[in-house]
């Protein structure tokens, strides 16, 4: 069960031409207990904010000052057209939820509920794809070590596996760093 | 000005009537007050949509578009207000809700004038959780008020370091609680939560009498069963002397010693008899209807824009107390109180005084902060 949100305290930019929708947007926010501020000029990236609410049907490149895939804070578009190109621009900024114009008060909560767990999961993701990468990268390393012990202690490539695995465990180091460990001082001891 | 014309919408026949009713009273006493009493002319519209989704819908509609109602006092479950609320935006209309509810809402065109959980759900879990302990089963309607209400007692008993032993919702109008009776009595609880409604509540609290007489650890005062919907307006339904000693969180009771509720009372008396009990949700119809006909006397017109102007400055003394509506969040500010069932009365336990309603719970202090955006920086040996 996940925990109910308070934003109190929290930053919400709203980059819309200011009316009714940025009204309705920045009355929504405030009840939630945010800091909002609606305009309709580009973000600077040093800018304290917790989460960006983006006009989707005006917006252009420039409003956001970071890659997509970069963007440190949950974004939500904001959409009243169904026109191709302008929910292509929602998806291209990275939108992690999406509130409908008119807006309509119910609508907000959710969608920021939403884009703020959506970004956590999305951030833990990188993160995790981040790690296994590396893994992956160093594969090479764990199988040159598997051989080396195989030839060292003369067994089976199942006992080599388990015997490298015990070492990195009790030295507290992933199976890759354990097995770059041990190639790094074979090699220091061939030399 | 011309007269106000004022829907009245709540479901006065079906599963859960008796509050209906009881709204459908509160508001008609406040309008016959008020009739000449005031410098605006009253003229109310009544719908009975009987428990029914589609018919709450036609009913706003027709009073918003054929009787030219641009405020409806109404809808009894969070259900209903949900379900006529895009009715009430589209003609840019005024929805005064009086029942206590879930939370989690504030629409700029609905006033809510019942409590929500920071004026309910918490206070009393404040009070339960050290006086009766800490291992907690969960009962509910099939609806968005049985669910969230849950929901949050799950994730404050949860937080306390307590348990919940069980937890099922009953469909609206289904009385069939053996099994429910059956679980409580095998785990044991230390309190239960009724988040039922009519007929299904009735019949859990007459089983539960049953319970206790079987086995005292389930008597109300060990073993009780709390509620923030259950008020004098049933305690005839489920059958007098039946629930007393259970609990219930409201904003007002009959008992209440205050010269405006005896004011209120004696109106109530002479005009339904002596034996009708006035319950929170008569009271705060009665408080709500009248909140609204001064504020549109105050504008001189209906115009809800302007109302919600006026009634921001507004602060009426009412059997609740000081009467004030929240422009931030369009809730009352309500005081919270713990009765015990005594017959047709609850005698108050414990009362807290008037508190800003806080729907969203942003500033309940253990509520979970959302993960900083700001880069997370990390000492590296």
């Amino acid at each position: 069960m996940k925990a109910t949100l308070s934003f109190l305290g929290q930053r919400a930019i709203i980059l819309h031409r200011p009316g009714d929708t940025t009204d309705r947007l920045v009355r929504q926010c405030v009840l939630l207990g945010f800091r909002a501020e609606a305009r309709w000029e580009p973000v600077h990236v040093a800018e304290r904010m917790d989460i960006v609410l983006v006009d989707a049907d005006e917006g252009w490149d420039g409003l956001l000052p970071w890659a997509p895939a970069e963007r440190p804070v949950p974004l939500v578009a904001l959409l009243a057209s169904e026109a191709p190109g302008r929910i292509a621009w929602a998806l291209d900024q990275g939108a992690d939820a999406l509130i409908a114009k008119p807006v309509a008060a119910s609508a907000v909560y959710p969608a920021l509920v939403m884009a703020t767990r959506r970004r956590a999961e999305t951030r833990e993701l990188n993160e995790r794809i981040l790690r296994l990468e590396e893994r992956v990268r160093l594969r090479p390393l764990v199988h040159a070590a598997v051989q080396r012990f195989m030839a060292a202690y003369e067994c089976s490539e199942d006992e080599a596996y388990g015997r490298l695995r015990r070492e990195a465990m009790q030295s507290r180091l992933t199976l890759e760093q354990a097995a770059a460990s041990i190639l790094a001082s074979s090699r220091r001891q061939a030399g | 000005m011309a007269a106000l014309r004022l829907g009245v919408l709540f479901s006065t026949s079906g599963d859960y009537g008796a509050l209906g009713r009881d709204c459908r009273d509160g508001a008609m006493t406040a309008i016959e007050d008020l009739r000449g009493a005031c410098s605006v002319a009253i003229e109310p519209f009544f719908g009975d949509p009987a428990a029914s989704s589609e018919l709450y819908i036609e009913l706003a509609r027709k009073m918003l578009q054929e009787h030219g109602c641009r405020h409806v006092i109404g809808t009894v479950t969070s259900q209903a207000r949900k379900d006529v609320i895009p009715v009430i935006e589209k003609h840019d209309a005024q929805l005064w809700y009086v029942c206590p509810y879930e939370g989690f809402e504030a629409n700029p065109n609905v006033i809510y004038t019942g409590a929500c959980p920071n004026q309910h759900l918490l206070p009393l879990f404040d009070h339960m959780l050290p006086t009766y302990g800490r291992r907690v089963y969960l009962t509910g309607a099939n609806y968005i008020w049985g669910w969230e209400m849950n929901r949050l007692a799950r994730e404050i008993v949860v937080e306390a370091g307590g348990e919940i032993v069980g937890e099922r919702c009953l469909p609206i109008g289904d009385a069939d609680v053996g099994r429910i009776v059956a679980e409580v009595a095998e785990r044991r609880p230390s309190f239960i939560l009724s988040n039922m409604l009519g007929p299904s509540n009735h019949a859990f609290l007459r089983a539960m009498r049953h319970l206790g007489r079987r086995d005292p650890a389930f008597r109300p005062e060990r073993c009780p069963v709390v509620s923030c919907d259950l008020t004098e307006c049933e305690l005839p339904e489920i059958g007098l002397g039946l629930a007393d000693g259970q609990l219930a969180a409201a904003s007002y009771f009959d008992s209440l010693d205050t010269p405006a509720n005896r004011a209120l009372k004696a109106q109530v008396a002479a005009r339904f008899g002596p034996e009708r009990r006035v319950s929170s949700y008569f009271a705060t119809s009665y408080v709500t209807a009248r909140l609204c006909v001064e504020a549109v006397a105050r504008c001189g017109t209906d115009d809800p824009v302007q109302v919600r102007g006026a009634l921001a400055e507004m602060e009426t003394p009412s059997p609740l107390g000081p009467l004030s509506v929240d422009p931030a969040t369009n809730h009352a500010k309500l005081p919270f109180l713990l009765g015990e069932i005594s017959g047709a009365d609850f005698v108050v336990l414990q009362s807290r005084p008037a508190v800003a309603a806080d729907p969203y719970l942003i500033r309940r202090k253990t509520a979970a902060r959302p993960p900083s955006a700001q880069p997370q920086l990390r000492i590296v040996s």
